[in-house]
């Protein structure tokens, strides 16, 4: 990891709040952000996001489920920088992340979403690289270390054998772990995922979590992903995020959160829930009548 | 790439000498063209190219057709004409083969060719003279003028004389008949006529007619609603042989909205030779032609008149045109002569 | 893995800069004057020798004054508006933008005629006046390609069909305002209809203006050189790569503005010629891979060919007549244009 090259990029922008209030263990800390969009200044606003907060520390997984359109995406779109929030802040190791200049950002933050269309395919060895453009001036060709680091993240996701491949021509799970390569090559302190299980078998599904759990520990990232799968959320997030309508419901560990009354109402459907062996809550829904 | 713009530089700073002479000092005289311009023409003028038929045609008028030594694809008139060397179009000429020409001057006209092209003459260092002609009148003094640059002003007086001389007689024939209303006919799909400040336009005038179009544009796109509104006495083709003429007028009368013309119901129609469509000293022929067909009591009053009427030649002129006497549907070979000094 | 080095971006380079000085000699030699290829060689030699009393002047006047100019001119022309092209299709995510098809040559051909009308009634020294034409047409593309953009958006984001209809509808509508300029103008001189329409290189510009056009060309594509890895991120798209870094707002307006200087410089010394900003990016694409790194240059090259092999056939075919260059490109260009359809390229 290249420490110096960070460290001269924050030349800039100053870590917010004394050395005395910063918590070290935390790296993410959302502190009552909220968020609204109206499509016309005039009209009340289609969609808010209302405060909402929770810290993450390295290494940690957290969840953050809901029904279809509860503010989920958007939130993960404020954690990047991506958007300003109407209200509150989203910090990063002490650093607002919208603040951030872009390419100090995008050595940060890496976003795993669904791909737009590619319009001329490139090799998978081509996209991953793709991850390392923050680290390079401008007129740049990459550098051993630049290629190193794209195979080491194709081989931490074990898609080392599609390096030659184009993009256009693989399966849909290995397409997003390669898409998962090109972000471990930004060498990121936050990993945000939107949804990365959507177009994914079970097989596939579980195989990303694993691997997502892997990663964080072993490269110490703070994970945030958005996804459906409660019963994945509930096996490998360390902390949940119940959401519902803009409204952050509960924060926790997955064994706080998903108490059936709470998840019954959320989600609108009867459901039980039953803790694993591991300590781990499954959620089920019961047969029909 | 960069040794390219370095050769590009230094090449170009050569472009203003005129090409070298090495046999005598070039002696030079100012003339102003007719767009203002002051233009150094060599002395004597040797190598003419002209970029307009109607130059071409009266280089010829002027006798000088052995110093042309290139003209335009479209220089067809005289036929002689059609084997000097080609340059290309007149809008799109071809500079290489202009200067491949060497000539003394180039012969330009502002109804036809581009500022474009005489720029790029200036700046390759090749004088060009250029003509404006809107009126009749403005085509024999040109001409005259044309003849004092290129150093025959004899056969210049000489001409514009004849012109003037067939003009004055045709102003006598026709004093006091009220002029005939006519559409000239310059393009019949889409029908396309000439504006008041063309010399076509003027042409009609002397020939004892008016165009119906009141129109600044030159080429005026006219409705059929309009003409029809206007009612013209006669329609006027130009057409290079009288046969073609009377053919436009068949295929013309034919189309749907036409028959709403009193001309059309009554045949009343005029072809005059292509001439017309040319600044240059035949023009007369075709003004005298169209007074012929609108105005035949003008004419058949006279008592030298005769049906295949010879205009009588000034004898020091010795070249023959060829010009359509339509209302006979015959051609008459009129002995109009140009002198070689 | 074979990434992009600066050594095989310089041998691609060298390649086609090959091509095109055989290209330049051949374009030399033809013509409506005949002119033999050793005495060709041996006359170049003199010039850069600064012999040149020892050539006859009517071969040095065509070599020099005419052939060569047009041919410096053609590969200018010819150059920009690949980059041109290649740039819109970064930007836009649209394999089928380029400065014709979006209507931005026309526009550019409209400011252009404007400045032309204008001209003659401010009181300005030859040289500035010279320069009002090609900041016109400046104008006319920026305008058009703005227009265009936003045209193209569809809540909020660009939307690749919108775009091209959006682009496809302003080149009618301003060709259809050049027609109308070109019915109705009396006097001056708008250099008529074909020029604006199908582009023609057969009158040099003035040399101030060449000037112009030279250092317009290196300065806009440079800006444009320098985004080079921020377009291939863009090509992804727009989310992905701001999150890759990428400042996007930035690159997209100063690419915008780059993009629509070379198409107006190009316009206004050389009318609207299609065809060239479309395909010679996909051609290098389909040879050279599409990173902009090396797109670029090698565009700019390809383009520079082209078109000179299309001035010199238009200049050839039917001597000493000529055909306008657009016309050319448009012969040849829809052919090679189905078939790299056909193969699937897009």
């Amino acid at each position: 990891m290249n420490s110096h090259a960070r460290s001269s990029a924050f030349a800039d922008s100053h870590p917010v709040g004394t050395a005395g209030d910063f918590n070290s263990d935390i790296r993410l800390s959302v502190e009552q952000v909220s968020y609204a969009y109206s499509a016309n200044p005039t009209q009340a606003p289609l969609f808010t996001l209302e405060a909402t907060s929770f810290q993450a520390r390295p290494g940690e997984i957290v969840a953050i489920i809901g029904p279809n359109a509860c503010g989920k995406s958007t939130l993960l779109k404020l954690i990047a920088g991506a958007l300003a929030p109407l209200s509150g802040r989203v910090l990063l190791n002490g650093f607002v992340t919208h603040t951030l200049p872009h390419r100090a950002r995008g050595q940060r933050i890496a976003m795993v979403q669904q791909e737009s269309p590619l319009l001329f395919p490139s090799r998978a060895w081509e996209f991953v690289l793709q991850g390392r453009h923050p680290y390079g001036r401008a007129l740049r060709f990459d550098t051993e270390e630049d290629i190193l680091i794209a195979r080491n993240a194709l081989a931490q996701v074990g898609a080392e054998h599609l390096s030659d491949r184009l993009m256009d021509q693989i399966s849909g799970g290995e397409k997003q772990r390669v898409i998962l390569a090109r972000a471990l090559a930004q060498q990121p302190l936050l990993l945000l995922l939107d949804e990365p299980t959507l177009h994914l078998d079970i097989g596939a599904q579980v195989d990303l979590l694993e691997t997502l759990r892997r990663l964080a520990s072993a490269n110490r990232y703070t994970v945030v992903v958005v996804t459906h799968e409660l019963n994945l959320a509930g096996q490998y997030a360390d902390q949940v995020a119940l959401f519902q309508k803009g409204k952050c419901l509960r924060v926790g560990p997955p064994a706080t959160v998903f108490q059936r009354e709470l998840l019954e109402q959320v989600f609108q459907t009867p459901l039980t829930v039953e803790l694993g062996s591991s300590g781990r809550p499954r959620v089920n829904v019961p047969s029909a009548k | 790439m960069l040794l390219f713009c370095a050769a590009s530089w230094c090449p170009t700073a050569h472009a203003q000498t005129p090409p070298a002479n090495p046999a005598a000092a070039p002696v030079y005289k100012d003339f102003v063209d007719e767009a203002g311009r002051t233009v150094h023409v060599p002395q004597p003028v040797q190598r003419i190219v002209s970029l307009a038929p109607s130059l071409t045609e009266t280089i010829y008028a002027l006798g000088l057709q052995d110093r042309l030594v290139g003209d335009t694809d479209y220089c067809d008139y005289p036929p002689d004409a059609q084997k000097k060397p080609k340059v290309g179009g007149a809008i799109n000429p071809s500079l290489e083969q202009i200067v491949a020409l060497r000539p003394d001057l180039v012969l330009v006209t502002k109804n036809l060719n581009l500022l474009e092209t005489v720029h790029s003459l200036d700046s390759l260092g090749i004088s060009s003279y250029g003509t404006d002609t809107n009126t009749v009148q403005q085509i024999i003094s040109s001409t005259q003028r044309l003849a004092e640059v290129l150093g025959v002003p004899e056969a210049g007086a000489t001409l514009g004389a004849d012109l003037e001389r067939h003009l004055a007689d045709l102003r006598q024939r026709l004093n006091g008949l009220p002029p005939r209303r006519v559409l000239f006919i310059v393009w019949s799909d889409p029908l396309i006529s000439v504006g008041q400040g063309t010399f076509i336009a003027d042409a009609m005038r002397l020939a004892g007619a008016t165009s119906i179009v009141d129109s600044a544009q030159d080429w005026p796109h006219m409705s059929l609603e309009e003409v029809v509104r206007l009612q013209p006495d006669y329609l006027v083709f130009a057409a290079p042989h009288s046969d073609s003429g009377q053919n436009d007028f068949d295929v013309l009368a034919e189309r749907p909205g036409w028959r709403g013309l009193d001309a059309v119901r009554n045949r009343r129609f005029a072809v005059i030779s292509d001439a017309v469509n040319r600044p240059a000293p035949r023009i007369v022929s075709a003004i005298e032609d169209l007074a012929r067909q609108l105005h035949p009591e003008a004419f058949s009053a006279h008592p030298d008149d005769k049906k295949e009427k010879k205009i009588p030649p000034p004898a020091h002129l010795k070249r023959s045109f060829r010009v359509l006497d339509s209302s006979s549907g015959d051609s008459a070979l009129l002995e109009v002569c140009a002198c070689a000094l | 893995m074979r990434p992009l080095t600066l050594s095989r971006l310089l041998l691609h380079c060298a390649i086609l800069s090959g091509v095109l000085f055989v290209v330049v000699v051949i374009a030399l030699k033809l013509g409506a004057v005949p002119v033999s290829l050793y005495g060709l060689g041996h006359d170049l030699l003199r010039v850069l020798f600064r012999q040149t009393s020892q050539l006859s002047s009517e071969y040095q006047l065509i070599i020099f004054d005419i052939r060569l100019p047009r041919i410096l001119l053609g590969i200018f022309v010819g150059a920009s508006l690949s980059v041109a092209g290649a740039s819109f299709q970064a930007l836009l995510r649209n394999p089928l933008a380029d400065p014709y098809v979006l209507g931005v040559s026309s526009g550019a051909a409209v400011g252009a005629i404007i400045a032309l009308i204008v001209e003659p009634h401010l009181d300005l020294a030859p040289a500035v006046a010279a320069l009002l034409t090609p900041v016109g047409a400046f104008l006319g593309a920026a305008l058009t390609v703005t227009a265009v953009y936003f045209l193209g958006l569809r809540e909020g984001q660009i939307d690749s069909g919108t775009l091209l209809l959006a682009g496809i509808i302003s080149a009618s509508f301003l060709s259809a305002i050049i027609m109308f300029f070109m019915s109705t103008l009396t006097g001056g001189n708008y250099r008529g209809m074909a020029f604006w329409m199908m582009g023609e290189l057969s009158t040099p510009p003035q040399r101030i203006v060449s000037l112009v056009i030279r250092f317009g060309f290196f300065l806009a594509a440079g800006i444009i050189y320098t985004t080079a890895s921020d377009l291939n991120l863009l090509l992804a798209g727009e989310k992905e790569a701001m999150h890759l870094g990428v400042d996007v707002r930035r690159v997209r307006f100063v690419v915008y503005i780059a993009a629509s200087l070379l198409t107006g410089l190009a316009v206004s010394v050389s009318g609207a010629i299609g065809y060239v900003g479309l395909l010679v990016p996909h051609v290098m694409r389909l040879l050279f891979g599409s990173d902009h790194r090396i797109l670029l240059p090698t565009a700019a090259l390809g383009g520079a060919i082209a078109v000179v092999v299309a001035d010199t056939l238009a200049r050839t075919v039917i001597s000493p007549s000529e055909l306008p260059v657009g016309a050319m490109t448009a012969i040849a260009g829809a052919p090679l244009f189905l078939y790299l359809m056909r193969r699937g390229l897009t």
